[in-house]
């Protein structure tokens, strides 16, 4: 695969041989907030952290119609997903948990939407040059230009940008723009792994998860749990901020005669996520809801699928009302094991 | 505040036989995080503080409490809670024991005279948040950030919340302990946020509200965190009938948010804790003030006083005013 160079200044120009597509990106005030459709004229912004809510939402739309039909009717109509987009300036976890949950939505039949999405996407990823407070990506199998889920790498080497391609649709875009793009060489590679490295030594927080999803089982009574949850207030926060959370409920919305059926983002912390309709609920309690959501990224996702549900965004420690930090709680997990 | 009393006063009350846990606050696990912390016991309090970061409404796990149905012949256990509260956290007790939601021999109330939080969001922003635990301090004009054994003085005006700006109770209404002589109440603020708004045309207050209301995610937070919050039956929560679609769009996101305001209307004691828990930055004070403001403008009536009044929207009086009703 080829490694080309982009001068800033022609930064403009390469947004341009991506016409055609929709472009995601962090932009305007909204900056720090999301990924949105790139509004025309509007140059995307790359100067930011991340963003707090992960690009997930190209792929996995917090609402998703599967379709609309008419009470009594025979028809559905299933929205057509044709257009093509590019998550510009995603950052490698971000990308990398896409590789992540690909596993679920493969996993006994592929889910047609969110296939649909990835087909249609191309993640033109953006290394990390300065991690977050709370980032800890290489605890768990990532690092600052990790190329997993990505189809392009960009690298900011101050003038201008390195851009690996890593897949046939990376490559396919490199030669789209190759007009605006110059060849890059070894010096260039050199950069961008120094800066790597630099970014790497700067991660702060760290966890080693060797132990954890063999070992969490035998916790299931353990009183960590009761410790770590007292203070959570059952709030989806750190489940709808995380890359790699992927629960749905699907719902039908009626109105009038018109209805659709719907798939939305749910949370494990929320009561209701697996009440039965007979009142029982088999996680009645914060203890409960919040050892599942470490069961599930740690252990029960390891044993199904080989890795890690977590991708040390750090989102979920970022914007936790009350301070419930993952990275203390797996450190809590490896004390008591 | 003397932390040394602070500690004393809280292993006492939670060494008591008729006290299940205390609620009080810790240092979080890192840069100005504060965690909420329940010691059940005397040792459990050894680490507990009162800081310009203590911006938790602890009252809030009164009503949050999972009441989960007990083995055969387990009693309950009915000893009484414990929490510590600044004056707006009390004024949600309060409110509380207006409603029944609580009784007050359920609670321990301990009091702690609240000379102003910091906006955690703007103090990340002017003295970025670092890994290392960070401690804030009062001083006589201000706050003092200690980081590494270093201070830095700020004054008052630049960090203070908001909500602390407009208050008008820093004193704890409600409490069985005070742990400090009662602080010198200030001048509170004019509301600008809110005249701003009011002086919108519809239209303007409109856009505006629809562009804050379509970055609402629906994780329910600012509901959860609220103190008065507490139905056992949420609307939002209902699924047959749906009220509330579970669908994230401007209209549904706006069909909740109102239903969150109005349901505090008259209730609402302005602890701002809605707004600094919201991950998307609404501005959700905005909407409660203006509410509150409207409640005490037109009725002379605010929530959260005193614990044996009647509740707002239950209680009638012949002179209510009634030139707004169509």
């Amino acid at each position: 695969m080829s490694a080309m160079l982009l001068n800033k200044e022609k930064w403009p120009d390469f947004v341009e041989k991506l016409a055609g597509k929709t472009i995601w990106a962090p932009q305007g005030e909204e900056a720090e907030m999301r990924f949105a459709p790139v509004t025309e004229g509007e140059a995307p912004a790359l100067e930011y952290g991340n963003t707090r809510v992960p690009p997930k939402q190209a792929v996995f739309p917090q609402t998703e119609t599967m379709f609309r039909f008419q009470l009594g009717g025979e028809e559905l109509e299933i929205p057509k997903l044709e257009e093509e987009a590019v998550l510009l300036g995603v950052r490698p976890c971000d990308a990398r948990s896409m590789a992540i949950v690909d596993n679920l939505f493969s996993w006994d039949e592929n889910d047609p939407y969110y296939f649909k999405h990835r087909e249609l996407l191309t993640l033109v990823g953006l290394t990390c040059t300065e991690p977050g407070l709370n980032c800890f990506c290489t605890s768990v199998g990532g690092g600052p230009a990790s190329k997993e889920g990505l189809d392009l790498l960009m690298t900011d080497l101050g003038d201008q940008y390195l851009l690996e391609a890593i897949t046939e649709k990376g490559e396919a875009l490199l030669k789209a723009a190759g007009e605006v793009l110059e060849d890059a060489g070894d010096e260039q590679i050199k950069e961008k792994e120094r800066l790597t490295e630099e970014a790497a030594a700067n991660i702060k927080r760290n966890v080693n998860p060797d132990g954890i999803p063999e070992g969490l089982p035998g916790l299931w009574e353990d009183p960590l749990w009761q410790r770590v949850s007292a203070s959570c207030l059952g709030c989806g926060t750190c489940t709808y901020l995380c890359p790699t959370c992927h629960c749905f409920d699907i719902q039908d919305e009626v109105e009038g005669f018109s209805a659709r059926r719907c798939r939305t983002w749910d949370s494990c912390m929320f009561n209701e996520y697996t009440m039965h309709t007979s009142g029982h609920n088999p996680r009645p309690s914060r203890r409960e809801r919040t050892r599942n959501r470490i069961n599930h990224k740690y252990s029960y996702y390891v044993d199904k699928f080989d890795v890690i549900a977590c991708v040390g965004c750090g989102r979920c420690i970022n914007l936790c009302p009350v301070n419930i930090d993952i990275v203390d709680i797996l450190r809590q997990v490896k004390e008591a094991l | 505040m003397d932390l040394d009393k602070l500690r004393e006063t809280a292993a006492e009350v939670a060494a008591r036989d008729d006290v299940k846990y205390l609620i009080g606050w810790e240092k979080g696990s890192y840069g100005y995080r504060v965690a909420p912390a329940f010691a059940e016991d005397a040792d459990g309090t050894a680490d507990m503080i009162f800081s310009p970061l203590c911006t938790a409404n602890l009252a809030t796990y009164l009503t949050l409490v999972e009441k989960l149905p007990l083995p055969r012949g387990q009693e309950p256990d009915n000893r009484k809670v414990a929490l510590m509260v600044k004056g707006c956290d009390s004024r949600a007790v309060a409110q509380l024991l207006v409603e029944k939601g609580i009784h007050r021999d359920e609670v321990v109330v301990i009091g702690c005279p609240c000379p102003g939080m910091v906006d955690p969001a703007l103090l990340s922003e002017k003295y970025p948040e670092t890994e290392e635990i960070a401690e804030l301090k009062w001083s006589d004009d201000g706050f003092i950030i200690v980081r590494n054994g270093e201070e830095t003085a700020v004054p008052r005006e630049e960090l203070l919340a908001e909500k602390c700006r407009l208050c008008r109770y820093p004193n704890p209404v409600v409490s069985d302990i005070m742990l400090d002589e009662p602080v010198e109440s200030w001048e509170p603020a004019e509301d600008e946020e809110v005249t701003e708004i009011e002086g919108k045309e519809v239209e303007g207050r409109w856009d505006y509200w629809q562009q804050e209301f379509s970055n609402c995610i629906r994780c329910y937070s600012c509901r959860n965190v609220c103190p008065l919050c507490y139905c056992q039956d949420c609307i939002l929560d209902r699924i047959n009938p749906s009220w509330v679609f579970r669908s994230v769009n401007f209209s549904e996101n706006t069909a909740f948010n109102i239903a969150r305001a109005f349901h505090l209307a008259g209730r609402c004691i302005e602890c701002g804790e809605c707004e600094r828990v919201c991950p998307a930055n609404i501005p959700l004070g905005k909407i409660n003030r203006k509410l509150a403001r409207e409640v005490r403008d037109k009725y002379g009536f605010e929530p959260g006083l005193d614990p044996e009044s009647e509740p707002f929207q239950a209680s009638y009086k012949p002179d209510d005013p009634e030139d707004f009703i169509l």
